[in-house]
């Protein structure tokens, strides 16, 4: 690479930026700069900084892969490709942002020699923000008119900075001599300050790198402590290093064997947990190899090459991999191959300990704020008070706790996967192995019914065809074969001569050379994308947070205002304290968190019963937000099972269901159709089916069309084992290129039969007689054209058709042209039963039903008119095999409005989850293939099949249906809307009374009438007489119309402005009758107890009746359809009453609470003023109830 | 004094975006009349970079795969690499089913014919002439041939030259007489920018200019402008670098803008849409009234109202050259052809055109215009009225 230097040389000579450097490059001859080439002619001028000032970060160019120029005449452009996208973190004044680098920046330069960095290589996320980072390096003048270089660089309103780029002057004599070396230069220690100047040049691009042998430099590493399955190192340059933690953190996480990792650049430690059988030698020899440069991490991304195997030809493909296509590789050298690739093994996810989840109870605001308060109150000597705080939080976080870990070790309990055996040829040998020890370049042997162990390159193929469903979504299996490809980016499903791993061989045998495994695959390329992708935060946990933050906020504020009114009028410091204190503690909704974790849990539990898996809490109430509900077609849809669903013999059509054969809805009887029969009876004959005797009936093995066929003949009747036995097969010949039909000739008596099925216009362009009704006569031209017509028509409703016809009395090998046509096959993959039911019960739910599938948009129309999407007739789909070509604007307009996505890649159904979210939409996605596990997890719900679906997708989703019975799914919908609008209910009432409290006590305090509520009388209010009812509301059953409302808006706040002028007025209510019953009883006994005992408890008790009519936001009192009953609700409402009663008249709770015994007067005056509020609020929903006509209700007819 | 003018008219190639939606529209209603001939079918398509959007609204049993038959046309059209590609574009479907009611109430099929009436306010144009042999005139029968020589050129040297291409030929009239070729004008495109001008001026020389003219009377001469893309390379061309729309190249369908022509598009409609059928009703009506011999250019005005089986008014104009009068000949067209809905369906069995081409008919109808294309045998350019016509003079 001498240009290079001598560019470098040049450029730099008289004083260059890293913007003349990008465009001198384009001025290069060569095409492609592999990384560590231009790394070492960097760090040669000691000129690495340059790259570390544009692209912000030293780790870029530490991944830089190779530099790409176009040819000349191109468009200028500089293209940097890294080894693997990356995540920086950042530090910025407003916080710590991570910056999302693509795999590929591409730099382009215009006329005026600027540089500007394609949109969206770069994206910065920072708090919820995500933006695009826009980097141009620009030409300008300074103050004095002279020419500098400066660097742009602005994301959103995040970020807008314009600085100089250095200029950088090589000093005169540079040493010129240049070293040619062998392997690649040993990366430099990461915390070397910029790229001190090495004597190092470049080195020949080694097709298959070898990985590095040089020594790793001395990483300072030491052994804080070793315990079973625990290390703790002391790591030098881990110490206030965040990239060093963060690619050490990634390297390790996801390693077979390593439970979990935590990094800490404050202390410059690594804990690591792991299993047997690893050892802490090998752990610590791990992270030896990850500091030293030596080991990417990703299980051998780097050292395995990535090449598009598929247009090579087997000799090339042996070559780049160094194997021999006939002997595979020696045994020797595949043992050393695997010490430098790794151990074919996909990374397991990991799971939350109980301690995180734990942990993970406390992280609230309110929770806080309480415990806060718990610690004041016990310091001030309020220990009763202190006792009583803690209480709730412990309540709330054992509930939370309990149910979440109970949820995660549920999960844990799913029974996992299996790493599958290869049968591999070594050293000429063919033995079987585990599939771990595949090493690139091993020769495997393909057998039907086989999981394949690896990715793969076929170098023989027998017949042999793939399914490939777990990875592309397609449940028709592939037919594979040899010859390279032409398409260099032709997507995975097009790739024929090339096996992946986690698909299946479901027919034929075949010979192929791995090309990649581990993570190196294309599954876990799939579960590194996983990896990559963030859960998005729940509606929820949004609106519960910012009303938690403002109410914190609001209340702390009132206190601090109470508090200071109170020391004004000379109320007595610690007496005010406490008041504040306990104010506080009524104000801070702190039973929020209590009742939404209860709430959610036993929605869970309810959501359980009936076979709905939930794997977070939260995602129970996001249900209830769902706007979207993207099915997979393959599995969810449908069965994934190949069904004879139509024949077509003479002008007859015969339809075939779960009830058997019927004609235009009347059902056949076995035996009732001699031509159908016939047709059954030749397909069971045609086929290389193979029947298993079981105890429930014969097992079924071979394709999933002729299975589909003889299950067919089975049912109908037809004894295929006598039938074969009556025919004994002489000879078979399978469908091959060119000829896209099989037959197989029988014994019948003395004679012949040969039977003849596949391709309709193959089979009938060999026929020329036709069977109907019994008797055999001429195929006229009328006759074929109407088959044709009908082949077009059943393949147009996404069938596979096959043609069958028959000849008796042929010995004869050769291919004959009077046939005898019987009929025409139609078989596909059949809808579940119960899914055109739920469509429609969506629709009434105002959910939206998206099909997502691999397949080929007519199977997917086929099956969406089948199961009724789609709105007022008309059906939208999206046919696209490139959806990343697409505008991520366009996508998003789009994706509203299709009903249909078909030919769609695993990558792509992210693309879809993603636009919908872009759109401001609540998404839930099923899947159950390993390919749905990155769309899984980037919905707000990601749905797994619990039978069917694969543990990856298992893993990242937020519920599982267990029994794969699609139908629960609406009630958890059910579910989630009721959860959510309890939610919303308890919140109400817990604003409405907790307002009162602290109104009184302001007003009171304002007034400086004296104190009308003790701070222990304020706190009992808060835990009796408010956490009951709030609990209860938070179990009130769904209201009968829930399924038939539309989804609420996520965005909208939890309360609009009319909900919160209704809380204003009935705590206004609440607050009233308090001071009504305070300045009563002030006029008649004065300032004291009875006074006291009055307010409080008419406040109790008009808030527990309040509590009743909280219980629906829309049914009144003379409701002609009253509410489901809420036992939880009748013992809030009379414990509460009791106990209220109790604080009145037991002597001991009487001392603690300050209260005295009422008269009988009082007692009457107290339900007269507490039945107020209650009524008040039933007449505001009366009064309401005409005018309640939802906005989204009129938007959801637009759409 | 002789009058001395230009005409030019202009045609695109089966690649140019707007021909690209109007074949795949013309390939969904054929697919679909094949399966289902009494079909009602409205098919539009749009085609921007990398997306084609399609919107087929249809009474129908036949049922097809539009994204499939899209991009088999896509790639018959020569996508098949670059940017914009038959295998990985995006095919953006509405399908809107109409309930079998919208199709005739009867089953019997003829009573279904007569019981047909117009369903648009149109009024439609035929025009025939005696410039060239099939009746067409000359400007838009040369830039027709041209395009279809051209088409032909880019899908042999497939390597080089991409398929998206347009052609214009001027004529010099003289006494409403073309008298000489005033200027041809190719824009063809390339896959690469490096193809150098002189070889594609020569390619489209030798092997699209010369055999279009072989069987001329016209040819070019050494006065003729020949211009071979004057705006400089087109590189890649196609829906990469234009958008195209279903309908919008209706010059191209007819008449080269040499005649009048009604505004509505003919691809993608069903035969029982009369702003299409009428459209090849007036053009059989007017080529019949010049092979009889009753005049040398002939239009053909047939104006239809909604809920009307017959054209409320059939009109015929010879601009001075028929041999009887204007109304004379009006009365004997609307004698001769029965101009109603069903009866136009009927006399070129426009369904079954369908069904004998295996649906493919259409889709080449839809390139290289809908009239004069004798490798086609369209029934209304058949000259089967002219004893019609004939006999109603002599029996007068």
């Amino acid at each position: 690479m001498a240009e290079l230097s001598a560019l470098l040389e040049e450029v730099f000579a008289g004083g260059g930026t890293a913007r003349t450097l990008l465009v001198a490059l384009t001025s290069l001859p060569c095409r492609t700069i592999p990384g560590h080439v231009f790394r070492a002619a960097l760090d040669q001028y000691g000129l690495r900084s340059t790259f570390d000032t544009i692209l912000q970060d030293r780790e870029v160019i530490e991944a830089l892969d190779a530099v790409h120029l176009p040819a000349s005449g191109e468009t200028r452009a500089v293209t940097l490709r890294l080894i693997r996208p990356l995540t920086l973190h950042q530090r910025i004044g407003v916080g710590r942002m991570r910056l999302h680098v693509n795999r590929e920046l591409l730099l382009l330069i215009d006329d005026r020699d600027e540089v500007t960095l394609r949109r969206g290589d770069i994206r910065m996320s920072w708090m919820r923000m995500n933006e695009e980072v826009l980097v141009r390096l620009r030409r300008a003048r300074d103050r004095s008119g002279a020419p500098v270089d400066m660097l742009a660089v602005s994301a959103g309103h995040v970020i807008s900075q314009t600085y100089p780029l250095d200029v950088i002057t090589l000093p005169p004599r540079v040493p010129r001599e240049r070293v040619t070396v062998e392997a690649p230069p040993p990366p430099p220690p990461r915390l070397a300050p910029p790229a001190p100047v090495m004597a190092s040049a470049a080195a020949p691009a080694a097709v298959l790198p070898a990985p590095a042998v040089s020594a790793p430099p001395a990483a300072v590493i030491s052994v804080v402590h070793r315990s079973p399955g625990r290390l703790r190192l002391r790591i030098a340059q881990l110490y206030r290093n965040e990239v060093e933690k963060a690619r050490l953190e990634r390297a390790l996480r996801g390693r077979a064997g390593i439970v979990s990792v935590v990094a800490s650049s404050l202390t410059g430690t690594l804990l690591l947990r792991f299993a047997a059988p690893l050892t802490h030698q090998e752990v610590e020899r791990t992270v030896e190899r990850i500091l030293s440069g030596e080991d990417a991490g990703e299980g051998g991304r780097r050292q395995q090459a990535h090449h598009p195997w598929h247009i090579f030809d087997i000799e090339q493909t042996a070559a780049l991999l160094g194997t021999s296509p006939d002997r595979g590789l020696s045994e020797a050298g595949a043992l050393e191959r695997l010490s430098q690739y790794g151990p074919n093994l996909l990374p397991q996810a990991v799971s939350r300990s109980p301690l995180q989840i734990m942990l993970e109870q406390f992280a609230s605001l309110p929770v806080a704020l309480l415990g806060v308060s718990a610690v004041v109150s016990i310091v001030t000597g309020g220990l009763v008070d202190g006792v009583v705080i803690l209480g709730v939080v412990a309540l709330n976080a054992g509930i939370g706790f309990t149910t979440e870990y109970w949820a995660e070790q549920t999960i844990a309990g799913l029974n996992r996967g299996l790493e599958p055996h290869a049968v591999v040829v070594r050293d000429d040998q063919e033995r079987e192995v585990a599939g771990e020890t595949l090493v690139p370049g091993d020769l495997i042997i393909l057998r039907r019914g086989m999981a394949v162990p690896a990715d793969a390159r076929l170098i023989l193929a027998d017949h042999l065809s793939v399914d490939e469903s777990a990875l592309t979504g397609e449940s028709v299996p592939v037919n594979k074969m040899v010859a390279p490809l032409d398409e260099r980016n032709a997507p995975l499903g097009s790739r024929t001569n090339m096996v992946y791993r986690g698909t299946v061989v479901t027919g034929g045998s075949g010979r192929a050379l791995v090309v990649a495994t581990g993570v190196a695959t294309e599954i876990g390329e799939i579960q590194r994308l996983l990896g990559e992708t963030e859960q998005p935060e729940t509606p929820l946990q949004r609106q519960l947070r910012t009303l938690s933050g403002q109410l914190v906020a609001g209340s702390l504020a009132l206190c601090g205002v109470v508090f200071g009114i109170g020391l004004v009028r000379n109320q007595g410091f610690l007496q005010m304290f406490k008041t504040a204190i306990a104010l506080a503690v009524a104000a801070v909704p702190e039973g929020l968190p209590t009742v939404a974790t209860t709430t959610l849990a036993i929605g869970l539990r309810r959501l359980e019963q009936q076979g709905v898996l939930v794997r977070r809490l939260v995602a129970v109430e996001t249900l209830g937000a769902v706007e979207f509900l993207c099915l997979d077609k393959t599995g969810t849809i449908t069965r994934n099972e190949m069904t004879l669903v139509m024949v077509v013999t003479g002008e007859r059509r015969y339809d075939h269901g779960a009830g058997g054969f019927s004609i235009e809805g009347q059902a056949l009887p076995p035996g009732g159709s001699p031509d159908l029969e016939a047709l059954l009876r030749l397909t069971a004959l045609c086929s290389e089916v193979r029947l298993e005797p079981a105890a429930d009936g014969p097992r079924l093995l071979g394709t999933p069309t002729e299975t589909a066929l003889v299950r067919a003949a089975l049912e109908q009747g037809i004894d295929v084992e006598a039938l074969r036995a009556r025919y004994p097969l002489l000879r078979t010949r399978l469908r091959s290129e060119g000829r896209g039909f099989m037959d197989t000739l029988h014994q019948d008596g003395n004679g012949y039969l040969l039977a003849v099925k596949g391709s309709p216009d193959q089979v009938l362009s060999l026929c020329d007689r036709l069977s109907e009704a019994g008797t055999v006569r001429p195929l006229t031209e009328e006759d074929r054209e109407r088959i044709l017509v009908d082949n077009e028509r059943m393949a147009g409703q996404a069938l596979r058709v096959l043609g069958v016809a028959y000849l008796p009395d042929d010995g004869r090998p050769e291919e004959r042209r009077d046939l005898i046509w019987v009929g025409l096959a139609g078989i596909a993959d059949p809808p579940r039963p119960e899914i055109p039911a739920l469509v429609e019960q969506l629709r009434a739910a105002g959910v939206r039903t998206i099909m997502i599938t691999g397949d080929q948009s007519a199977t997917a129309t086929a099956i969406a008119r089948q199961i009724g999407l789609g709105h007022k007739g008309h059906l939208e789909s999206l046919d696209a095999a490139q959806l990343e070509t697409l505008p991520a604007d366009v996508l998003r307009s789009l994706a509203e409005r299709v009903d249909i996505f078909s030919r769609v890649s695993p990558a792509h159904k992210l693309y879809i989850v993603q636009a919908l979210q872009r759109a401001g939409h609540v998404v839930a996605m099923t899947g159950d293939g390993i390919n749905d596990g990155p769309a899984l997890r980037a919905a707000d719900i990601g749905i797994a099949m619990g039978v069917s679906g694969s543990e990856v997708a298992q893993e990242v989703a937020d519920m599982i249906v267990r029994d794969d019975n699609l139908a629960t799914i609406v009630g958890a919908i059910e579910q989630g809307r009721t959860i959510s609008s309890d939610i919303k209910k308890a919140v109400h009432f817990i604003l409405a009374s907790n307002t009162s409290e602290i109104a009184i006590t302001l007003l009171a305090t304002a007034v400086g009438t004296g104190e009308p509520l003790s701070p222990l009388q304020l706190l009992w209010i808060n835990l009796v007489t408010d956490v009951f009812p709030e609990l209860a509301l938070g179990l009130e059953p769904p209201e009968c119309d829930v399924l038939r409302q539309p989804p609420r808006d996520p965005h909208a706040a939890m309360f609009n402005r009319r909900d919160v002028r209704r809380i204003g007025m009935e705590s206004a209510m609440l607050t009233g009758v308090a001071l009504g019953a305070y300045g009563w009883g002030l006029a008649r006994y004065g300032m004291g107890p009875r006074t006291s005992t009055l307010t409080f408890t008419t406040l109790t008790t008009s808030q527990l009746l309040y509590a009743i009519s909280c219980r629906s936001e829309k049914r009144w009192l003379f409701d002609r359809k009253p509410s489901a009953a809420n036992p939880y609700m009748t013992f809030a409402v009379g414990a509460g009453l009791g106990l209220q009663g109790a604080a009145t008249l037991l002597p001991g709770l009487r001392q603690v609470l300050g209260t005295t015994p009422l008269g009988p007067s009082d007692w009457l005056l107290v339900l007269a003023l507490a039945t107020g509020p209650y009524l008040a609020s039933e007449l505001l929903k009366a009064i309401e109830r005409p005018c309640r006509v939802d906005r989204r209700d009129a938007d959801s007819h637009g759409q | 004094m002789a009058s001395e003018y230009v005409f030019t008219s202009e045609s695109v190639t089966a690649g140019h975006p707007d021909k690209l939606c109007d074949q795949i529209s013309d390939a969904l209603v054929g697919h679909i009349l094949w399966q289902d001939p009494p079909a009602r079918v409205v098919a539009e398509c749009a085609v921007s970079t990398g997306i084609l959007f399609v919107s087929l609204k249809a009474a129908t049993t036949a049922s097809i795969d539009i994204p499939r038959l899209a991009r088999e046309v896509i790639l018959e059209a020569g996508y098949d690499r670059g940017s914009f590609n038959g295998r990985t574009c995006t095919v953006m479907t509405n399908q809107l089913e109409e309930p079998e009611a919208a199709r005739s109430g009867a089953r019997d099929r003829e009573s279904a014919l007569s019981e047909l009436v117009a369903q648009e306010n149109v009024t439609l144009f035929g025009f025939a002439c005696t410039q060239t042999p099939v009746l067409l005139p000359l400007p838009i029968w040369l830039a027709n041939r041209l395009a279809q020589r051209l088409d032909l050129v880019c899908r042999e040297h497939r390597d080089e030259l991409a398929p998206d291409g347009k052609v214009q030929v001027g004529i010099v009239y003289r006494d409403h007489q073309p008298s000489r070729i005033h200027s041809l004008t190719l824009v063809a495109s390339q896959r690469q920018a490096d193809l150098p001008l002189a070889r594609l001026r020569q390619t489209i020389i030798e092997e699209v200019v010369k055999p279009a003219f072989e069987h001329e009377t016209l040819v070019p001469d050494s006065e003729t402008r020949l211009q071979i893309n004057p705006e400089g390379p087109v590189v890649e061309g196609g829906p990469a670098l234009h958008a195209g729309l279903t309908g919008r190249k209706t010059g191209a369908d007819t008449y080269g803008g040499y005649a009048r022509q009604s505004s509505a598009a003919l691809s993608g409609k069903d035969p029982t849409r009369i702003d299409r059928t009428g459209a090849y009703a007036a053009r059989h009506a007017a080529k019949n009234v010049v092979a009889a011999g009753l005049a040398s250019r002939c239009e053909v005005q047939l104006s239809y109202s909604i809920g009307f089986r017959d054209p409320v008014s059939v009109r015929v104009e010879t601009f001075g050259t028929g041999a009887l009068s204007d109304d004379e000949l009006s009365e004997r067209v609307a004698r001769a052809f029965d101009f109603s809905v069903g009866g136009i369906i009927r006399r070129f069995d426009l369904a079954g055109l369908a069904a004998r081409s295996r649906g493919r008919l259409y889709q080449r109808l839809a390139a290289h215009g809908h009239f004069g294309r004798p490798e086609l045998a369209l029934p209304w350019e058949a000259t089967d009225g002219v004893e019609t016509l004939l006999e109603t003079v002599t029996y007068r």
